[in-house]
């Protein structure tokens, strides 16, 4: 019985934990994230990055990106730095097309003037994160 | 004895908590609190994952960024390309008002980028009647989107706070498990986007990127027809318009898009990874094909919108 106990003990642990995980408020960094794209760029798409405090290690979304646009893509969280937050950007084969991860740094905009219509994925991953929590916005000019 | 009942009544409170607890987790709004304004047909859920549909959904460009083309492209602004404003009473269905809300989106990004203010308060009056009959009014607080669209300085803050709006409805009417209407709106702003192009670019024959952007649609309308086969089944007016989609995606079809993929180059400038992208990509296409999908494009629309 004491077992069953502790047992039901851990769920309910379990449960309170994933729950304050799960308070991951991604909306607002959005909003921060928005008047963060540069200027010229016109605001398109926003994304949850809520990696369910390190249950998930990917994030991913897409879209169709249009030859002759340049699209910025921005991540945004708590601070300054991008908290382990890394964009990849693959195209429609999957090739990589660019990483937020570069050259030893981890920056938190990528620009990208599109020379090849197609479906593009915009992966999100954590290294080193704490918070595991972000937002993201895809702006376009042309 | 005692020790057994005070051990079993702590077991189930645990197991009340969790069970609780579990339920709660998992509460969604029910699509039943907007019933009352949905179509007497009630729809089935399609076989695919509610997840996956929203994938897909999530990768439809947005129609302003070919009314950005357009604008860039100095063509001039022609009110006659848009679907009239007044119309709002002939639409009185919900997949009549779903797809005319996609219909009236893409005008109002059009009047906004082109900042035909005065035009865009119509649109914007129209938008809101048939969100709010749809039930999904309450994401457009009309006093500032008003406020904002009578001062051409606010172009920007108009123009996020109706994108971020077309978003949310999105959003929300897949959490509703609506995502049929969802489908309805962004067909019916994409086919109205590209209904726009296909005008402009009957005037003004010589201009092949206006072509080649039809072209590139092509990918889009995969995606919209992709979209639609998952609810042919559960409801007739989607399995219908599918149809006619399906055979405008044979048109599109005969053109090919070839691509060939070069390592991209990189620097950085203030903070931001700078990408030159070194891929090309070739449409191989004729006048003939662009004419035929402009004739099917303007036959759809003028089914949708009558």
């Amino acid at each position: 019985m004491k077992k069953l106990i502790f047992a039901l003990g851990i769920i309910l642990l379990t449960t309170s934990i994933s729950q304050s995980y799960a308070q991951c408020n991604t909306e607002k960094h959005v909003e921060a994230c928005i008047p963060k794209l540069q200027s010229g760029f016109t605001f398109l798409k926003s994304y949850n990055i809520d990696g369910q405090g390190g249950a998930k290690n990917k994030v991913e979304y897409s879209y169709v990106f249009t030859k002759g646009a340049t699209y910025q893509i921005r991540i945004c969280n708590d601070g300054e730095g991008t908290d382990g937050i890394v964009l990849t950007l693959y195209d429609s084969n999957r090739n990589s097309v660019a990483s937020t991860k570069y050259e030893g740094s981890t920056l938190s905009s990528i620009a990208f003037p599109c020379q090849v219509t197609g479906i593009y994925y915009l992966t999100f991953t954590f290294e080193g994160s704490s918070n595991y929590c972000g937002g993201s916005v895809l702006g376009f000019k042309r | 004895m005692m020790k057994n009942i005070f051990m079993k009544n702590i077991l189930l409170g645990l197991v009340v908590i969790v069970t609780i607890s579990a339920c709660d987790s998992k509460k969604k709004p029910s699509a039943d609190e907007i019933s009352g304004v949905l179509d007497s047909v009630k729809i089935e859920e399609p076989s695919i994952s509610e997840d996956v549909i929203s994938d897909i959904i999530q990768q439809i460009p947005s129609p302003l960024e070919i009314s950005t083309l357009l604008k860039e492209s100095d063509t001039k602004y022609d009110k006659s390309y848009l679907n009239d404003p007044e119309k709002i009473s002939d639409y009185n269905s919900n997949y009549k008002k779903a797809l005319a809300l996609g219909v009236y989106g893409t005008d109002l990004g059009y009047t906004n980028i082109y900042e035909q203010n005065q035009d865009a308060l119509f649109y914007l009056n129209s938008i809101k009647s048939l969100a709010d009959d749809l039930s999904i009014g309450q994401f457009f607080d009309i006093g500032t989107i008003k406020r904002l669209a009578t001062n051409s300085k606010n172009l920007d803050s108009l123009l996020l706070i109706t994108t971020k709006n077309f978003n949310n409805i999105n959003n929300y009417l897949q959490e509703q498990r609506r995502s049929n209407l969802s489908i309805l709106l962004l067909s019916g702003g994409w086919l109205e986007a590209l209904y726009i192009v296909a005008r402009v670019s009957e005037k003004n024959p010589d201009n092949e990127q206006l072509k080649e952007t039809i072209a590139e649609q092509k990918i889009i309308m995969d995606n919209v027809v992709l979209l639609m086969s998952f609810y042919v089944e559960s409801d007739p007016n989607i399995k219908q318009l599918s149809g006619k989609f399906s055979k405008l995606q044979e048109e599109f079809n005969k053109i090919e898009i070839k691509t060939v993929y070069r390592e991209p180059t990189y620097e950085v400038v203030d903070g931001m990874l700078v990408v030159k992208d070194n891929s090309t990509s070739e449409i191989i296409m004729d006048d003939k094909n662009i004419e035929s999908i402009r004739n099917q494009v303007y036959e759809i629309r003028e089914n949708i919108i009558n």
